[in-house]
């Protein structure tokens, strides 16, 4: 059941608009960085959705890219000059197509495991990303971290040259993965996602099509990271790459639904708004982990593929039962998650 | 039919998405007007934020902290506030996070829209925040956030509220063993260092001073910080027996350490850990009460200092906290010496805005429960700090001997077992 | 030389501990194909029980193994039975990463609000003994935990291999909807394998507690290691994880003992990338599951 044409575009350009325009309306430093916050998981769930949704493929690994490309920056600019500011986002489709690149070997050796297999192979990839950042100390400054420079920009408009970027890299994310859908390469992820190996019985180009969809999904991770970087300042390996930002992304996704265009981005929406905030109005009490950790079973339980499908779902149902009722014959039934549609 | 359905279902859909787009874009807006604020400026109250680790890695500490902040605030507003201003602690948990960290700070500056702020704990923590707080003007008072990378950042409005950056806090202890006459001074020296931003740092320094002066390095080696088997680390320094025996260290593996030499029976002449072995009741707690004799380590507050206003610390600690003053963690100490500073700053210059906290305190002496504090242009303080040991079972300052309280033993005695 | 040794006999005292631990992890994939994220977790409880009752009641922490792998036990079954069992088989490779990592997180809330975050050790008053055997140290306490572990081994191969539960279980790795087909309840044989394994984290928990100190955040690096061992061994292979536990075990502690602390952390995971480029499903994994 595909949305008519315009209508998904419509709605991307909404939401699109009014986000760029929130900055204008002088709505206080607090929320801005908690937005730009928001968008870096939103651009991240989206991103780790190409893999993990629609190739079937759960990594649990993803911030080991982030890593990457937070180090890539901060390394690059501690012998490069900082201007204008804006040095470090011209370097980051340099850093995104970088990862890519690092990405193919390791993508060709984990994508050799299945399922849970595979998730331990990258939960490995992030232990072995840490103890890399801390021990090479003459490249990343071990334990003592790595700095780079303050971003130039007017304390009043701080954050507005992050969010904009973030703004920019979350179409591109959204982008590639409504283009994806649309084509070839989304029919055979779609079948990758639902028997590997008969997918590869009949044809369809397996290995080619999963190890795309991992370069552009931590490609894309890594370019968060750089920003991620650049707006602290000053990096260290245990927050770099902490296993918790990989968990995090994963839930999101999983709260908005895979496999569905705008699932990654409400589930980001929804969780970062709600953790930042509760973090800072709750934090004090020592029942913060207690109420993350139910949250995220509650979802998993109640909820497991997610809002939209589930949403989705309900509508189809009272849908078909209008039609039944109708006494139309009855219509092929087909899971939403194995087609993927355009939501 | 089916159309029907289908229309019925898309306009659903996109309904919802559009619902969806305009209550995010309204609950910001609604946040964003309700962002009343406390009041700015000479409010009744003196509004003082800060985020510390309650929960977490660092929330041990972070929680002494907050006793230590509370604590002050209790003291100044029981003696009428600031300036006639009740003291208001604005506390929030940034669950040992640097990202949260940084909101926090974000929302407690322009949300908040809080008078001062107090920093955080830890320099992992500190080093962003500070930034935040330079950019909105500020001025950044930490009771921790003494490592290099935080002076490096040139900060005029950050004040680092312990004696000495922290990679200084071992200097003492290589003075003390340069103190010593030629006869009692030992000769070879090993150094067991954990891999983060203090702790390596601190031990370097010693061996730096040790080696001009002589004393040979028989063994060195840095570990990571999840290293939870010390003994292939202490079994090579055993292996060497060295006189003295340098650990710099964080707590854990502070207790590792000393856990491992009682276990390889192998006891050093002189043992110093840059930390754990200071803390008053774990360090017993975990090694042994009996095998902390002779043990020597760094401290800015003990138990027992007449440094200014220390026993009036003290006496508030244990009447609200209950305890003995061995089991004060010097966190807290710490934190009240932060607060300890705005009074100075309103008491000498009637006046207690950021500005004037920044220009204030870059000139003069400040007496604090460390010790009078001074700085110079980028926040590091000027000062030493003190030496501690164990000696029956009680930590006691041993050098320099302004502030010991009891002659150092040396050497140590052995394993107690 | 001497290093190498020392730390190939440190190495073996250690894997012991391990061994217990992964092959509780490996038994509860091999019955239910889930992954436990939860049994470093589940490791640390286990310590911070046996600390609980060294302070409070001042038992050997050796001695409180029986009462803390039954209560333990409990904990399993009813984990199994409110967070696992309710997720459909379609989605449950995937979820149940997931599902067991938040249970993970949940637990350390729970041991981080009872007993805070301070670092905690249990400190009986062997606890820094060791002998010295032809100029090699042996600790005490390590040496215990080795013996004990493989005491509980026994045991659990015993209760696999001789019981009517255990040829339940073996037979539902094998062959999960044979196994049904012939009688075997699969849905108490999971309840009752999760609730071994969270046994086998109790008692390896007291002896983790006895060795090392541990706050509720530790249970990170346990799951690392432990999930590089029972990949290493073969998912679902008890007798892979005791021989991934004393490869890993034993490479780590010669590396620490000869190179260098810092590398020794790696070491475990190039010796599992290493494996999975030659042999995917471990050293003695079953072919079908997760891998080529």
């Amino acid at each position: 059941m595909t949305a008519p044409r315009g209508l998904g575009p419509a709605r991307a350009a909404v939401f699109f608009l009014v986000l760029a325009l929130l900055p204008e309306l002088d709505l206080g430093h607090w929320l801005l960085n908690m937005l730009v916050f928001t968008l870096m998981f939103a651009v991240m769930s989206s991103a780790w959705n190409l893999l993990g949704g629609f190739a079937g493929y759960p990594s649990l690994g993803h911030v080991a890219f982030f890593g990457i490309g937070a180090y890539a920056v901060v390394l690059w600019f501690q012998h490069h000059a900082i201007h204008s500011g804006y040095e470090p986002f011209l370097i980051l489709p340099l850093v995104g197509v970088g990862t890519a690149i690092v990405g193919l070997p390791i993508a060709a050796i984990a994508m050799r495991t299945r399922a849970d297999v595979f998730a331990i192979v990258t939960i490995t990839l992030v232990f072995v990303a840490q103890t890399l950042a801390f021990n090479l100390r003459g490249v990343t400054g071990g334990a003592q971290g790595a700095s780079i420079a303050a971003a130039p920009f007017p304390s009043a408009t701080f954050e507005r040259p992050f969010y904009d970027v973030l703004l920019v890299l979350l179409a591109v994310a959204m982008g590639l993965t409504w283009a994806g859908m649309r084509s070839k390469v989304g029919l055979s992820l779609a079948a990758v996602r639902a028997d590997e190996d008969k997918a590869a019985g009949v044809g369809v180009r397996v290995q080619a099509v999963k190890l795309l969809a991992f370069c552009v999904s931590v490609g894309l991770t890594a370019m968060v990271g750089g920003i991620w970087a650049y707006y602290q300042g000053f990096i260290y390996p245990q927050f770099a790459v902490d296993p918790l930002i990989s968990v995090a992304i994963v839930l999101m996704t999983f709260l908005g639904g895979r496999a569905t265009l705008w699932g990654p981005v409400i589930g980001a929406f929804i969780l970062e708004m709600a953790q930042q905030y509760l973090a800072y109005s709750l934090g004090g009490s020592q029942f913060y982990l207690i109420a993350y950790a139910l949250v995220f079973l509650v979802v998993m339980l109640l909820m497991p593929r997610g809002i939209l499908p589930t949403i989705e779902d309900r509508l189809r149902r009272r849908r078909r039962r209008r039609l039944v009722d109708d006494s139309a014959p009855a219509s092929p039934l087909t899971p939403d998650y194995v087609k993927g549609d355009s939501r | 039919m089916a159309q029907r359905g289908d229309a019925v279902s898309v306009r659903n859909r996109s309904r919802f998405m559009q619902a969806v787009a305009a209550g995010v874009a309204s609950a910001v807006l609604v946040a964003g007007c309700a962002s009343g604020g406390t009041g700015t400026g000479t409010g009744s109250q003196l509004v003082i934020g800060a985020s510390v680790s309650l929960t977490g890695d660092f929330s041990d500490s972070g929680k002494a902290v907050q006793r230590g902040y509370q604590l002050w605030a209790d003291t100044v507003n029981a003696s009428g506030g600031i300036l006639g201003r009740k003291v208001q602690l604005d506390l929030v948990d940034d669950a040992s996070s640097p990202t949260q960290v940084v909101t926090n700070y974000q929302n407690l500056i322009n949300k908040d829209r809080v008078d001062l702020t107090f920093g955080p704990f830890s320099t992992l923590l500190t080093i962003p925040a500070s930034q935040v707080a330079k950019r909105y003007g500020y001025a950044f008072l930490a009771p921790a956030g003494g490592g290099p990378k935080m002076f490096e950042q040139n900060l005029d409005n950050y004040f680092f509220v312990q004696p000495a950056p922290t990679i200084q806090s071992g200097d003492v202890f290589a003075a003390y063993v340069l103190s010593l006459p030629a006869g009692q001074r030992p000769t070879t020296a090993a150094y067991a260092e954990l891999d983060d931003p203090f702790s390596s740092p601190i031990a370097e320094n010693i061996r730096q001073k040790l080696e001009a002066a002589g004393i040979r390095t028989v063994y060195k080696q840095v570990y990571p910080s999840e290293t939870m088997d010390l003994s292939p680390v202490m079994g090579a320094v055993a292996a060497q027996h060295p006189d003295l025996v340098v650990g710099g260290t964080q707590n854990e593996d502070a207790y590792t350490q000393v856990k491992s030499l009682v276990q390889l029976k192998f006891s050093p002449k002189f043992l110093f850990q840059s930390n754990g072995a200071n803390s008053p009741l774990e360090f017993p707690d975990k090694v042994g009460a009996a095998n902390t004799e002779g043990i020597m380590a760094p401290a800015d507050w003990f138990p027992g200092s007449t440094a200014a206003g220390s026993a009036e610390f003290t006496a508030a600690y244990l009447k609200k906290y209950g305890g003995s003053a061995q089991s004060v963690d010097d966190s807290s100490a710490e934190a009240y010496a932060v607060g300890q500073l705005i009074s100075a700053v309103a008491a000498r210059t009637n006046k207690v805005d950021n500005a004037t906290v920044i220009s204030a305190l870059h000139s003069g002496s400040w007496p604090t429960l460390l010790g009078n504090l001074s700085w110079s242009a980028n926040g590091a303080p000027n000062g030493e700090f003190n030496l501690v040991q164990w000696q029956k079972g009680k930590l006691l300052p041993v050098y320099p001997s302004s502030v010991a309280q009891a002659p150092a033993e040396a050497p140590k005695p052995n394993w107690a077992g | 030389m001497h290093a190498l040794i020392q730390g190939v006999i440190l190495g073996v005292l250690t894997a012991g501990v391990y061994a217990l631990m992964a092959s509780g992890q490996t038994l509860i994939f091999g019955i239910m194909k889930i992954v436990n994220m939860a049994q470093g977790a589940l490791v640390i409880l286990g310590a911070y029980l046996s600390y609980q009752l060294f302070t409070s009641f001042g038992i050997d922490p050796l001695l409180a193994i029986p009462i803390t792998t039954v209560i333990m036990f409990m904990v399993g079954v009813a984990v199994q039975l409110a967070f696992l069992r309710p997720l459909h088989s379609e989605d449950r490779s995937q979820l149940s990463v997931l599902v067991t990592f938040a249970v993970a997180l949940l637990l350390e809330g729970i041991m981080s609000v009872v007993w805070s975050t301070t670092d905690r050790g249990i400190n009986t008053r062997y606890a820094n003994s060791s002998w010295t055997v032809f100029g090699y140290q042996i600790t005490l306490v390590r040496l215990w935990a080795f013996l004990l572990s493989l005491l509980a081994l026994a045991l659990l191969h015993l209760l696999l291999n001789r019981t009517r539960f255990g040829r339940a279980v073996r037979a539902s790795v094998q062959n999960p909807e044979s196994a049904r087909l012939l009688g075997v309840e699969s849905e108490r044989v999971a309840a009752i394998g999760f609730g071994l394994g969270a046994a086998t984290a109790a008692a390896a928990g007291s002896m983790y507690g006895l060795l090392y100190p541990f706050n509720p955040g530790s249970h990170y690096d346990l799951i690392s290691r432990l999930l590089s061992i029972v990949v290493l061994g073969g998912l679902g292979s008890i007798g892979g994880a005791v021989a991934g536990a004393l490869i890993i075990s034993v490479s780590s502690a010669v590396v620490a003992s000869t190179i260098s602390p810092s590398w020794s952390q790696m070491t475990f995971f190039i010796v599992l990338l290493l494996v999975l480029l030659v042999r995917p499903r471990g050293l003695f994994g079953a072919a079908a599951r997760g891998a080529i």
